[in-house]
């Protein structure tokens, strides 16, 4: 006991990379009992004091809405009050074509998204590495609408697709290609989707372009003098080397992308077959104020994201130790 | 020879000006618009679009005819106030990650699952408890919910700032006789000013940005301007005279963070993983 006691200590020691633990013995060298403070701040509890604050605010911010939803999803009705239910509400949603439609759209759209941007961003990285006039400048242009709120974007967007005064559907007339109805409900869709696209390309094309900078010229060097094709040497060589990152892009767009509502929000408004997961939970909880089965639909969400939360914790931890070494 | 690489430059400055426009033109119409008459903005002939005289009706309509002013305060209180809790939550938490690895990666998981927790899912609840205990509606509610979203991210962001840090300087510290409290106040604190200046800045700017919570937990008293703005497109009439023009003020101080923070993006985006 109190030898495992010793290795305990011996271990904390070591992760704080001291030998010899002098702040405790000067605190127990006063020859009195430490003060709270002393206490607060000894190697040992300093830590959980640090964390304090943040385990409060988890406890309140997460596991409130947590149980309230897991409760509610078994319980039916409004605001008023709701009732004991059971399962029905799951059994309901299995079923459910307007659950399951936006949910099938919501990966489709995620899955159009991270395709373009990866393919533009990596177009454009490779067409930018290399050396040119005015580099840094046309780099830092290009983030420019990457912080912008995506609700004002999107309205924007609106404003510019409009079908009589928006600028781009007048220059395709002028141009003779004609107008095109980009809100009709067949491609409405691929409109947002293309809205996404032109925030967050530039996302990838930095990424990758720092990927590009600092892979090992000797490598390319070799490749050339084999005589190996360039698509040959992009296959075999680039591509698996920026991987990590390709991996790091796709799981933080699809964090981003299954959560899309405001871009909906300034545009469709979920009208015109556009409807994602996110506005149909919104649309059963604040506008149907369905209690019981908006809880539902939340959890299944939830549900949705810790698994790919869990992949991207484990992908962001391995490259944050890749990095420091 | 020559002639090829030449013919080769040319199409690489053809192919950088049309993304440079793709990118910037719909950034650049905000300010057009901003600046047009209603007339010319309804206008269907394709030259008056680009060429037209300059006007600053629509931002005196919006100062006069629409709460802009309160809007804009709004979203200022709500985005500094919630901004300053995230970092006294998330400073010492993230140091402690970083230098102890507390909680053995587990807490660190879950403060960072707080990110991927759907916000349409904490709505609802949030709303209901908020409409019990009165705070629909007012600057604090909202300050909680931006905390709340932007905890986990600032915490993520900062622990990897923070592992930077030489553990070696916290042992020569110890042994000068530095207490726990004075080497993260005085020696780590300084060391990583960059980072929390980062973390901070994009702290503000999803506050800035935010919607859904604006949009839900809001009314009339504590309505930020990403809702104002938004408001201007009604289903009957659409402003876009003043919605140009609020937006146009709205954006500007992302785009000058993105200007001056370029450095900083792409590792602010990837949650530090990335180093730009």
């Amino acid at each position: 006991m109190e030898k495992g006691r010793g290795n305990k200590k011996e271990e904390i020691d070591d992760m704080v990379g001291v030998k010899n633990n002098d702040a405790t013995l000067s605190v127990y060298s006063l020859g009195r009992k430490p003060s709270a403070w002393e206490t607060l701040s000894s190697e040992k509890y300093f830590k959980w004091v640090l964390l304090i604050p943040l385990i409060l605010v988890l406890l309140i911010f997460m596991l409130y809405p947590l149980i309230y939803c897991i409760y509610n999803s078994f319980r039916e009705g409004g605001l008023q009050g709701t009732i004991f239910v059971a399962l029905k509400n799951y059994q309901v949603m299995l079923r459910d074509k307007s659950f399951w439609v936006p949910f099938r759209r919501t990966i489709e759209v995620t899955a159009i998204c991270i395709i373009c941007e990866l393919l533009i961003g990596m177009g454009i990285a490779m067409l930018w590495n290399r050396d040119f006039k005015g580099q840094n400048l046309i780099r830092g242009l290009v983030l420019l609408p990457l912080l912008v709120a995506p609700l004002i974007l999107s309205l924007v967007w609106n404003f510019l697709l409009e079908y009589n005064i928006g600028f781009i559907n007048q220059l395709l007339n002028v141009m003779h290609i004609g107008r095109v109805k980009w809100w009709d409900s067949r491609i409405a869709l691929y409109t947002i989707c293309g809205i996404t696209i032109w925030q967050w390309f530039p996302f990838s094309t930095s990424v990758l372009l720092a990927g590009l900078k600092s892979l090992p010229r000797d490598v390319f060097e070799a490749a050339r003098v084999d005589g190996s094709s360039s698509w040959f040497t992009f296959r075999k060589l680039t591509l698996p080397m920026l991987s990590p990152l390709i991996v790091i892009i796709t799981l933080l767009r699809t964090m981003w992308l299954i959560r899309l509502f405001d871009p909906l929000y300034g545009t469709t408004r979920g009208a015109v077959n556009t409807e994602l997961l996110d506005w149909m939970v919104y649309r059963t909880a604040f506008v149907y104020f369905d209690v019981g089965y908006a809880s539902t639909l939340a959890i299944m969400c939830l549900f949705i994201t810790i698994i790919l939360g869990a992949l991207i914790f484990r992908q962001l931890i391995r490259a944050l130790n890749a990095a420091n070494k | 020879m020559k002639g090829k690489s030449i013919f080769k430059n040319i199409i690489f400055w053809i192919i950088t000006a049309i993304i440079l426009i793709i990118v910037l033109g719909p950034l650049l119409w905000i300010y057009l618009t901003a600046f047009k008459s209603a007339d010319d903005i309804m206008t269907g002939q394709f030259i008056k679009q680009v060429v037209f005289a300059p006007t600053l009706d629509n931002f005196r309509r919006l100062f006069t005819a629409f709460p802009f002013f309160s809007s804009l305060l709004n979203t200022l209180i709500t985005s500094i106030g919630s901004t300053i809790l995230v970092m006294i939550v998330s400073l010492p938490a993230a140091y402690s990650f970083a230098r102890w690895n507390t909680g053995g990666g587990h807490l660190l998981f879950t403060t960072i699952s707080t990110r991927m927790f759907p916000g349409v899912v904490a709505a609802l609840p949030f709303f209901i408890l908020f409409q019990k205990i009165g705070l629909l509606d007012k600057h604090i509610g909202l300050i909680l919910l931006f905390m709340y979203f932007n905890v986990s991210f600032a915490t993520f962001l900062l622990y990897g700032f923070f592992r930077d840090v030489p553990v070696e300087l916290e042992q020569a510290a110890l042994i000068d006789g530095y207490g726990r409290f004075d080497i993260f106040r005085r020696i780590v604190l300084p060391l990583v000013l960059p980072g929390i200046t980062t973390t901070a800045v994009f702290c503000l700017i999803w506050s800035w940005n935010e919607f859904l919570f604006a949009f839900l937990f809001t009314r009339n008293v504590a309505r930020p301007l990403t809702v104002l703005i938004s408001s201007f497109w009604g289903s009957i009439e659409v402003q876009y005279g003043p919605m140009a023009a609020g937006a146009a003020i709205g954006v500007l101080p992302t785009l000058i963070a993105a200007w001056f923070m370029q450095r900083y993006i792409i590792r602010g985006l990837t949650f530090g993983a990335v180093k730009g």
